[in-house]
Formats: C-alpha cells, sequence, structure tokens
C-alpha cells in the first residue's frame, strides 16, 4: 500500500503529492457515486485512511483540498464559476446539481487534475528561475540547514552571479553539512558555522533565504528547528529573510496552540546525547523538536511558484486555491449531516 | 634581572582573552615595582605572592561574592536556563540547592564543544532536575524558563558582554521573551575595549572539532580542505549588546551593562 511507505530523497515532498494525486485519481475512477457531491463525501472519508492524523503532513492534505476544489467547481459548472468574482460561491455551501453525468464530470475533473500535476511539475522550476531578480553579485546570503529548493535556487543564481553562501549546520541533524557540500560541488564559496554563531554574522549578510516544510494561513512558518532565532536575529539587525516554496505547501492552518503535540514534533535524542551517557538519559529530560513556529512579522518575502508575495496576501491565496468547507477535513457539509441524521 | 619586557614575550604565547590580558597587566605592574635591590628568591616570592592575591581577591573571593548575590535572585519554583559550562553559574546553582530552594534547571548547549554535558552531570549529582536541549530548540523551551543567567568572558567598556557563541542569540530570544537575563562577571574581566560587532575581534578555534557527530560518522563535508570552495568557521565568542542584558552581577555591585566604564575607572585609581 502506497501510504505504508516512507517517502525520501530527492523532492520527497513533492513525490509525496504526486502520489497523493494518482490515488485519488484511481479512486475517482474505480468508487461508486453520481453526484459530485457524494464523490466529495468518498474523498473525505478516504482521507481518513492517508496518514493525514499526523497535522505535520501538511503537502497530503493541502493537494487533497486542491482535487475536492477541482471537484466541487466542476460539478457546479463553468457558469457557475464565472460569476461575479465567486463572491456567490462564499455563500453557497451547497452544490447545484449539474447537467453532467457521471462520465462527462470524471473526464472533466480527471482533466483538470493533469493541469494541477503539470502546475505542481513546474513549481520547483518556476521558483528556481527567480533567482536572479532576488541574487546580486557579491552578497552573503545566509542558509539554514538543507532543502533542495533553495539549493537549487542557489545553483541557479550562481550561473551568472557571483556570491557567497553561509551555511548554518543544524545541529543536531547536521543537513547544513549536506548543503555546504552541495553548493560548493556547484561552485559557491560556502561557509559552514555553527547555529550559535548566527547572531555573530549576521549583521555582515545581505539576506537569509530559507526553505520550509509548511507554511500557515497567516504568513508563519512550520520550518526546521532552530530557525526561529535565526529568523530574530535577522530582524534585530534589519537584515531581510525570504522564504522560498511551493504553494502546495500552504496550508489553511493557524497554530492553535503551542503544545508539542499540536504543532510539532519531538524525535528521538541520540543525535544530541549518545548512548556513552547513558547515565544522564535517565535523570536529564532531553528535548529534540524537529519544528520551529516562526511568526510572520519575521518574514519579508514569500518566493512561490504564481512569483513573489508578501506574508499579508498569503490569505487571498489560501480563498483562490481552496474552499473554505475543506479547510478542515474531518468536517461534513450540512446537507451530509442531516443525510446521515435522516437514515 | 627580569623585566616587565620579558613578560612581553611569555604573555604572547598565553592564550589572550581579556581577562588574563587584565592579570598580565597586573603582574607586568607588580614586577616594575619591585625594588631592584632584592635578592632574585625573595623577589621570586614577592611576585608568587602577589599573583596569590590577585587570584584570592578577584577570583576565588569575588566568586563567593557574586554567589552570595545571585543566590539571592534563585526563588522556588524558578527555571533558570543557563548556558554551556560555567564554573561560576555552577557554583551559584550549587549554592542555591545547598540552601534548600526548589528550581530547575534548562541547560542550552551547542556544537561542537558541548560542554552543557558536564554541566548537567554536576547538576543532576547535586540532585537539581534538569532539562538539556541544543540551542536551536531554545525558542521551544523559552516559555517555561523564568529566569536566564549567563557568565561574561569579559565586559567591554560600551557595555557589550563578551561571551562564548550563542550567548547572544540567548540574551535576544531571553528579551524577545520578556525573561530576566541575569549575566555574572568578576571585575577583572572588564576591559577598556569597545567592539560593536562580534567579527571584528574574535577567535577562531579548530575548525575540524564541528565535523564530529556524536557517533563517529563522517559528514559530508569532512574532506573540506580538499574542496577550494568550502570553509569551516568555528567562531569562539561573541558580543552580546546591552539592550539584551537586565543586570550585571559583580562581586562590588549589581550594575547595568552601561555601568562598566565606572567599574573600570574605579578600578584604574585603584592600580
Amino acid at each position: 500500500q502506497w501510504y505504508q511507505r516512507r517517502v525520501t530523497g530527492e523532492r520527497r515532498s513533492y513525490v509525496s503529492v504526486v502520489k497523493t494525486i494518482n490515488v485519488f485519481r484511481d479512486l475517482i475512477c474505480t468508487a461508486e457515486w453520481v453526484t459530485g457531491r457524494e464523490l466529495i463525501k468518498i474523498v473525505k472519508c478516504y482521507c481518513k485512511y492517508l496518514p493525514l492524523s499526523q497535522s505535520n503532513e501538511t503537502d497530503v492534505s493541502n493537494v487533497v483540498r486542491r482535487i475536492l476544489k477541482i471537484i466541487r467547481e466542476e460539478s457546479v459548472g463553468p457558469e457557475a464559476t464565472n460569476s461575479a468574482d465567486g463572491i456567490s460561491a462564499f455563500f453557497k455551501t451547497d452544490i447545484k446539481p449539474c447537467n453532467l453525468g457521471r462520465s462527462d464530470l470524471q473526464d472533466n475533473i480527471l482533466n483538470s487534475i493533469v493541469e494541477l500535476l503539470a502546475e505542481l511539475d513546474t513549481s520547483k522550476s518556476n521558483i528556481v528561475n527567480m533567482a536572479l531578480e532576488h541574487i546580486h553579485s557579491n552578497e552573503r546570503i545566509l542558509t539554514y540547514g538543507h532543502s533542495n529548493t533553495i539549493r537549487d535556487f542557489l545553483l541557479y543564481g550562481r550561473k551568472a552571479r557571483d556570491f557567497e553562501v553561509i551555511v548554518c549546520e543544524s545541529g543536531p541533524s547536521l543537513k547544513g553539512h549536506k548543503m555546504a557540500a552541495e553548493l560548493s560541488e556547484g561552485g559557491i564559496k560556502t561557509t559552514v558555522i555553527a547555529d550559535s554563531a548566527a547572531f555573530a554574522i549576521i549583521h555582515a549578510v545581505n539576506k537569509v533565504i530559507i526553505g520550509t516544510h509548511t507554511i500557515m494561513a497567516d504568513g508563519a512558518l512550520r520550518a526546521t528547528n532552530g530557525v526561529h532565532q535565526v529568523a530574530m536575529a535577522a530582524k534585530f539587525f534589519s537584515v531581510p529573510v525570504i522564504v522560498c516554496a511551493p504553494l502546495y505547501k500552504l496550508s489553511p492552518t493557524h497554530l492553535c496552540s503551542y503544545d508539542p503535540d499540536a504543532f510539532n514534533k519531538v524525535i528521538g535524542p541520540e543525535k544530541m546525547l549518545n548512548f556513552s551517557n547513558a547515565n544522564l538519559h535517565s535523570k536529564v529530560l532531553i528535548s529534540n523538536p524537529d519544528f520551529d513556529y516562526v511568526p510572520s512579522d519575521l518574514i519579508e518575502l514569500f518566493i512561490t511558484n504564481t512569483g513573489g508575495h508578501a506574508p499579508s496576501y498569503l490569505y487571498r491565496i489560501i480563498s483562490e486555491l481552496y474552499h473554505p468547507e475543506d479547510y478542515d477535513l474531518d468536517n461534513m457539509c450540512v446537507e451530509d449531516v442531516e443525510d446521515e441524521m435522516a437514515t | 634581572m627580569i623585566g616587565p619586557s620579558h613578560l612581553h614575550n611569555h604573555s604572547e604565547a598565553v592564550v589572550s582573552t581579556q581577562s588574563t590580558g587584565n592579570f598580565i597587566k597586573h603582574t607586568k605592574v607588580q614586577v616594575a615595582k619591585i625594588s631592584p635591590d632584592l635578592t632574585e628568591s625573595v623577589a621570586k616570592e614577592e611576585l608568587q605572592q602577589s599573583c596569590d592575591n590577585f587570584f584570592r581577591e578577584n577570583i576565588y573571593l569575588a566568586g563567593k561574592s557574586i554567589t552570595e548575590k545571585a543566590v539571592e535572585r534563585v526563588v522556588d519554583g524558578d527555571t533558570i536556563l543557563i548556558y554551556k559550562k560555567s564554573q561560576l553559574i555552577l557554583h551559584i546553582l550549587l549554592e542555591a540547592k545547598a540552601r534548600n530552594k526548589n528550581f530547575r534547571v534548562m541547560v542550552v548547549d551547542s556544537r561542537p564543544d558541548l560542554s552543557g554535558v558536564q554541566s548537567c552531570e554536576r547538576l543532576t549529582a547535586a540532585g537539581i532536575p534538569c532539562s538539556y536541549v541544543y540551542i536551536n530548540s531554545c525558542t521551544y523551551v523559552m516559555k517555561k524558563v523564568t529566569k536566564v543567567m549567563l557568565a561574561a568572558d569579559a565586559l567591554l567598556a560600551n557595555g557589550y558582554v563578551l561571551g562564548p557563541v550563542g550567548t547572544a542569540l540567548i540574551g535576544l530570544i531571553s528579551s524577545t521573551y520578556n525573561k530576566p537575563v541575569i549575566v555574572c562577571c568578576e571585575t577583572y574581566k572588564f576591559s577598556e575595549r569597545v567592539q560593536t560587532d562580534s567579527i571584528l575581534y574574535n577567535e577562531l578555534a579548530d575548525p575540524d572539532s564541528m565535523l564530529k557527530t556524536l557517533n563517529e560518522e563522517d559528514t559530508p563535508v569532512s574532506n573540506w580542505r580538499d574542496c577550494p570552495n568550502t570553509r569551516l568557521v568555528n567562531l569562539v565568542y561573541d558580543t552580546t549588546p546591552p539592550a539584551l542584558v537586565s543586570i550585571v552581577i559583580t562581586e562590588i555591585a549589581e550594575l547595568p551593562c552601561t555601568s562598566a566604564p565606572v567599574v573600570l575607572r574605579r578600578g584604574a585609581v585603584k592600580m
């Protein structure tokens, strides 16, 4: 079963997103449904089988929301989607039954999904091609840990510009070392520093360019552990922080609580304190959180596959990408609840 | 006859941090004060005596005085954040425990030297409950912290605190979350130098120590010396701006950072 295999390696998030789309394509073709509303119900029920219960796997849940939006749009038909800026669509939570039969509706949905796949395929190259607008010669750029998108962004910039990169090693996983090795192979002068030295060198840096795991609805980030303090140091010295991420990482969720279980994920501490210090393991509480929350006021710019956006604009993009009823994937719409109660 | 210039060559060989710099200055003055008609052995004895006095007054007794003042700041129910290993801070915490105060310690550590592990060992041996994180997780734990106690390697004349690299980050995070930052520093560490950033005057430690991982694996940059584009920089110190520090506890008084030149002036008059 595909969702039991862990996805790793190059373009990890993109690969898992594509696999999700393929699973739902099969579902749309094989499941029994007649109207768009029934299909949406089936898709939402199927979500329970996916690793969405872990609130961290936002790429997968975001793409499911995109698919649901496609289904809704195709069910309502082209007239409704073109009407008055779609404002009326906000007030109509039910879906008007369309004249299209199942096979026509299914064809339309599958065509839109193919377009979605094409958009996702080019998402990385769209971001990378903007490198020359944001990097100029003789700059010093600070980055944190490892990110495939940022690596390709910087290597693309290297083709035309000469600049230096300082990489924070991002302990305890030391992913920054891998990033530095890849960048220097690509011909960029790279310096590796310890995370603790971020404040010391940041005033001498021109900009901070980082990737992220998830973008929250208000423009905040769920990023690698340690990014928050680099962003704080950058703010102290007024160094701009630029985040490069494709839009499937944009999630219509907010930070509701700082509770570790709700937002963060704590992983094993063997990389921090190995078992030769076993006597300490039992007496000391060791925390190794995987993620970091970075508030949106510390971020200057988001570079996404649709261009550059300020953090304050992301709410608009969310309203275009996802339907409000799908923000909470466990949520069933009013008519379905009434149906359930009637039977 | 040994004079102050002879000492100069030797003092260059010693790792000249600011605190040892003050000690060397003190010793040179003592050497110059010795009257020439004393025999060599008596002169040596006098010098040794003055060195011992310096240690006793400025380090040992100063440490005790700072401990007395700092222990009063520890109250029951505190969670105190400390950074890496400092003899003075550990002494304060152990003394507070000896006075039956009920508190927790959050030890923040960072690569490559990871000296916070030794802090953990000493604190748990004394029965103080500890938590341990790397500096990346400092923002994650800062909510639960009530006070931050840091040690300084030097206090510069413009109020900047010179400490082990990472101190500035902790100062920044603590002041953002509105936690009091207490810096403990003996007066012999005060310096007349002024600095506004950490890079102009710093030390570089062995870059290969950054390659050390806990399970002895190689990292992707292990062959960095063969790659012309890769550099490893292992900074030793960084400077914390005075705005990020709440109070400095010295043996003579508890001061704001900006009173450093007042202490220096007082010390110059004494010498």
